[in-house]
């Protein structure tokens, strides 16, 4: 009868100081042996399974759905089952032990089918904040604090873990719901989390956006060939000259800390993306040592893994510099939000067709660096991407295709050549002999 | 002066028991003795008649005046020097001393009305054992006093008990002659309950041997009480040294004592025989001064409470409490001959004012005694029952009744077992219901309970009705020593557990006794209330309510054995809610509340808010409208809590 494991929680990212219990497969006394997935955490950016390393008989000592610190034992397994109480204790501290007589008993774990009971106070505090009863379905007692709880409000609310010593500069309003007009839908973890992160560096209010436009007449005809699944995207040559030029600013691949500024060592470019599976930030890494292709690559793999949700953590942490793409939804101009432990997001708008234009955004952090540095580095940018443009070199022989059928003009037959055209789009192109007379 | 006929054996021993006597006033005056003695020089001949001709299979019980008996009956000197002496050898270890003696069948208890129904009680026990043995209980003229020697006079002469009464008439009460204070005749008295009577005198110890002895045989043979009249003087003081008679009084009796005449005609025997004694008890005292006291830890260690927590659902029971416990007495009696049902109105086919008793005479009529209005004797009989071997199941009517009975609960059931220094234990079960709302008024309604607990060496149970009697009553069945059970007239009627709240889990823990706890199917608790009783019922029906308007989720714990509240559960509860509330149908001060808050707050680690809800303190109004508000009821409680939260 002794313990042969007793499992902490692990520390899985800097950013993570605590973790959710979102699944648990087993319950207390089941046997489980080497490779067993106990349970599943959340993590700010993904889950985690957390798999028995030894034979034995498992005792929870956490609730689903409640955080817990790292390093709290959250596991243990006995070599016996006899000392296992029936149901999981729970993690918030105990009002102190009587001796004689222990006050913690087993709790049901089944979920509460029958009534919902409200207190007069609870019916009240919930008709003000436009609360529906069905919020609290599964609850055999609902009082007002239990409602508090639930909006947020009261005085003892449990804090979410925050970054080491950086404080939360900002202070929760009491916001008033009108229930004729509005019906409120709880916070998922994961939303909490983002705000969290996000008012990391926005919360100071010292955050600073610039912008550029970039020409892109004729820039995929240089870029496309490169590319083999994201034709017509800036992306990934954005990812590999803004790596790139990240190097000549390192305060731009930086943080702020409590009295200091931490430079990172190296350039991991992320980028947003948001398909259905959240919002996450993507890394590409090692973007300073890949071709376009190879950025490419990266991020059809990362891409991929992000649909099937088999991210890892190697994924998701340790990015020094975020880039968002939102051209894809037609988005002309945007201020992005600077994310926690950078100091500064390259957003990047759709192209004008129109004008064959983009812009370009920066938002850094002010306690980092300044404006100056910030638009220097955009104007590097903005070159360097304008000069994938095609009007910069000379027209080469094999790069000629006519619009109509594609055909190459070192492939054509005839000898005659191409006739320069103005194509339905308003664009310059080329037309064959044959599209040109029919067939 | 006539020949003297009486043999000298007697007369020997009537020595003995005065210089026993006179050495226990000789050992007080030298500040050896803890405590004082009533002597009964002059008497000696009236304990050796009676004592002395019983047979060892026979009884007695005596008074603060018991030693001549002690001595002639059991012949242990020694054991009662000691016992005065306070030594651990002693008779009683020391704990009884001069007025609380027992051996073998030796009782003697410093109250002298209430000797009288235990020993009917011990005789009766001998008449359904067929044994053949009788009982002796010595009075005085003072005692002539008390009720309770005419409610068991009256229910030996009509059950035909066979006890026989001696009333070492004196002449006086203490410091009053009997003429002040005693009505009518002695004899007439008995005489009036057609008991056959007798009477005799000291000083003519041979007459008064003879007829002694055709008083217990009469008793024996003829299985019926007999009152028998000894007329005597005492030389010395009541107790010590509180004597206001007049000493030329004293001085006529003193001339006429029988020992002083034998000293005056034949004073080389007296010296003889004095002598003997005197260094027989003499040497005895040596040794026993030399001998130690009893250690406490040998007397009384402290228990503490330590409740189960393992705890299994409760089931509701399509029967009504009432049929369940008639179940079980049904089933006791039928298996069990030990068991003896007394209470007024109990035999078929009235079955007891709540029916509770039905059929058991129908089962066993040799086992169930329907008894006069003598709530003082049936507890009584019921003592005096238990210490001869039975299993009695007494019942008082109405709890408010149960005041008559006090003096049995208190300074007999509750002290036999430790003032005879655990030689004897009273196995007797008292049960009564307690409750109002039925609208019978101030002196029918009450609640007594916080009267009730806390008796030395008493258990208190009270039923609830969230659970089948006949558990607690089995656990009452087995017990060694007295056992109070508080029934509630309003929950006879109902069946177990019908109508739980709804959301809320009862479960009851392993205990013998077992505590319910009634609490939220899935939250936390964030009040603890503690009812018991038919209060717990009332309370568990708007746990609801309480909730909706107090914005509390309860957890209700009901106990059952209320002298042994279940301290430790109740803190653990309190100190996770930080909010004890107790709700009690009798009246706060120093009630069932006040002991559970006091004891929680012994113990408890944490701040807890505390509250108790009791009855208003005054008599209970029969109109409902005013009975349902000086009683807790489910508007006060919530109106109560409501006020103890803000």
């Amino acid at each position: 009868m002794a313990v042969i494991q007793e499992i902490k929680v692990p520390l899985l990212a800097v950013n993570d100081t605590s973790l959710t219990v979102v699944e648990m497969n087993f319950i207390n006394g089941q046997k489980v042996k080497p490779g067993d997935n106990l349970l599943v955490f959340e993590t700010s950016k993904t889950t985690y399974d957390l798999e028995a390393t030894v034979e034995g008989f498992v005792e929870f000592l956490c609730d689903l759905g409640s955080d817990y610190e790292v390093n709290d034992i959250i596991v243990r397994i006995h070599d016996s089952p006899d000392e296992i109480t029936a149901t999981p204790i729970p993690s918030q501290k105990q009002h102190g032990q009587v001796q004689a007589g222990n006050g913690i008993e087993p709790t049901e774990m089944k979920a509460w089918e029958g009534e919902t009971i409200f207190s007069a106070e609870a019916m009240r505090l919930m008709q003000s904040h436009g609360l529906a009863p069905t919020a609290f379905g599964g609850k055999d007692f609902v009082s007002k604090t239990d409602v508090e709880d639930l909006l947020g409000i009261g005085s003892k609310r449990k804090a979410k873990g925050s970054v080491g010593k950086e404080t939360r500069g900002s202070k929760r309003m009491e916001v008033t719901v009108d229930a004729t007009r509005v019906i409120v839908e709880k916070l998922s973890s994961n939303k909490r989390r983002e705000i969290e992160y996000l008012s990391e560096v926005q919360s100071t209010g010292l955050t600073s956006t610039i912008n550029t436009t970039v020409e892109t007449a004729g820039i995929f005809t240089f870029i496309n060939p490169s590319l083999q699944y994201l034709k017509n995207s800036l992306l990934p040559v954005i990812i590999y000259e803004a790596s790139r030029l990240l190097e000549k600013y390192p305060l731009l691949n930086a943080y702020a800390t409590e009295d200091g500024i931490a430079i990172y060592k190296d350039v991991q470019v992320g980028f947003a993306v948001d398909m259905e599976k959240g919002l996450k930030v993507l890394k590409v890494p090692n973007s300073t040592q890949l071709s376009i292709t190879e950025v490419e690559q990266s991020i059809m793999n990362v891409s991929n893994r992000y649909l099937d949700e088999t991210l890892s953590l190697e994924d998701l942490t340790d990015i020094s510099f975020t880039i968002t793409d939102l051209s894809a939804e037609g988005v002309s101009f945007f201020r992005p939000l600077v994310n926690m432990m950078n100091s500064a997001i390259l957003g990047i708008s759709a192209i004008d067709e129109r004008f064959n234009r983009c812009t370009l955004s920066v938002t850094f952090d002010h306690r980092v660096t300044e404006g100056k540095l910030a638009a220097q580095f955009l104007r590097e940018l903005k070159q360097r991407i304008e000069s994938y443009q095609a009007r910069n070199y000379p027209t080469l022989m094999q790069d000629i295709s006519c619009s109509k059928c594609g055909n190459a003009l070192k492939e054509d037959l005839g000898n005659i050549g191409f006739v320069k055209c103005i194509t339905p789009q308003g664009t310059e192109g080329y037309l064959c002999q044959s599209c040109l007379k029919g067939f | 002066m006539e020949a003297i006929k009486i043999n000298h054996k007697i007369i020997r021993e009537a020595i003995r028991i005065r210089k026993v006597e006179e050495k226990f006033l000789q050992l007080f005056s030298e500040g050896k003795l803890n405590g004082t003695v009533h002597t009964c020089v002059g008497q000696e001949f009236s304990a050796i008649a009676f004592a002395g001709q019983l047979k060892k299979k026979d009884f007695i019980f005596s008074n603060h005046r018991c030693h001549g008996h002690y001595i002639a009956f059991t012949g242990d000197t020694r054991g009662l020097l000691a016992e005065l002496l306070g030594k651990g050898s002693g008779t009683c270890g020391g704990i009884g001393s001069s007025q609380h003696l027992c051996n073998n069948n030796f009782f003697s208890n410093g109250i002298q009305g209430g000797i009288v129904p235990v020993s009917a009680g011990y005789a009766l026990g001998n008449k359904l054992k067929g044994n053949g043995a009788i009982g002796i209980v010595f009075i005085g003229d003072g005692t002539l006093g008390e009720g309770t020697l005419y409610e068991t006079m009256n229910i030996i002469s009509k059950w035909e008990i066979p006890l026989l009464i001696v009333c070492e008439n004196n002449f006086y009460a203490q410091s009053t002659p009997q003429q002040v204070n005693l009505a009518g005749d002695i004899q007439d008295r008995a005489r009036a309950f057609g008991i056959k009577t007798y009477k005799g005198d000291t000083w003519d110890p041979d007459v008064l041997m003879e007829k002694a002895l055709e008083a217990i045989d009469y008793v024996r043979t003829e299985t019926k009480p007999c009152f028998f009249q000894v007329d005597t003087f005492r030389l010395n003081a009541h107790s010590k040294g509180d004597d206001d008679r007049d000493p030329a009084l004293v001085e006529r009796y003193r001339q006429k004592d029988f020992l002083h005449l034998f000293e005056t005609e034949s004073p080389v025997y007296y010296q003889k025989y004095h002598d003997a004694i005197n260094l027989e008890v003499d040497t005895m005292v040596d040794s026993i001064l030399r001998e130690g006291d009893m250690d406490i830890m040998d007397y009384y260690t402290p228990q503490s409470i330590e409740s189960d927590n393992n705890w299994h659902p409760l089931e509701p029971i399509n029967k009504r409490q009432v049929e369940l416990i008639n179940k079980f007495f049904k089933e006791i009696i039928e298996l069990d001959d030990r068991s003896v049902f007394l209470g007024e109105d109990i035999l078929s086919p009235y079955g007891g004012a709540f029916k509770v008793t039905k059929d058991l005479s129908d089962l066993r009529p040799a086992r169930v005694f329907s008894t006069p209005i003598s709530e003082s004797a049936i507890t009584g009989i019921s003592n005096g029952l238990a210490l001869n071997g039975f299993k009695p199941f007494a019942e008082i009517m109405f709890g408010d009744f149960i005041t008559l009975a006090f003096d049995q609960i208190v300074n007999h059931a509750s002290k036999f077992h430790h003032m005879f220094n655990k030689k004897v234990s009273c196995p007797v079960v008292i049960r009564t219901p307690m409750g109002a709302r039925r609208g019978y008024g101030p002196t029918h309604s009450q609640t007594l309970d916080k009267f009730l607990v806390g008796i030395d060496n008493i258990k208190t149970v009270a039923l609830n009705i969230f659970m089948d009697p006949a558990i607690l009553y089995q656990a009452v069945y087995k017990e060694q020593h007295p056992v109070l059970v508080i029934e509630n007239k309003t929950d006879y009627g109902k069946k177990i557990l019908q109508h739980p709240a709804k959301n809320f889990i009862y479960e009851a823990n392993n205990d013998a006794y077992p505590v319910i706890r009634i609490k939220p199917a899935r939250s936390a608790a964030t009040v603890t209330l503690v009812a018991y009783g038919g209060m717990a019922e009332l309370v568990s029906a708007c746990l609801e309510e309480i909730f909706q308007h107090t914005d509390l989720k309860p957890e209700l714990i009901v106990p059952t054995l209320i002298s042994h509240l279940p301290i430790d559960l109740v803190a653990a509860s309190a100190s996770l809610t930080g909010r004890l509330v107790t709700i009690e149908e009798g009246t706060p001060y120093a009630g069932i509340g006040s002991e559970l808050v006091a004891a929680v707050m012994e113990i408890a680690e944490v701040p807890i808010k505390v509250k108790r809800i009791a009855a208003f303190p005054v008599p209970i109004p029969s109109v409902k409208s005013l009975e349902n508000i000086v009683l807790p009821d489910k508007a006060r409680i919530i109106a109560e809590l409501k006020e103890f939260l803000n």
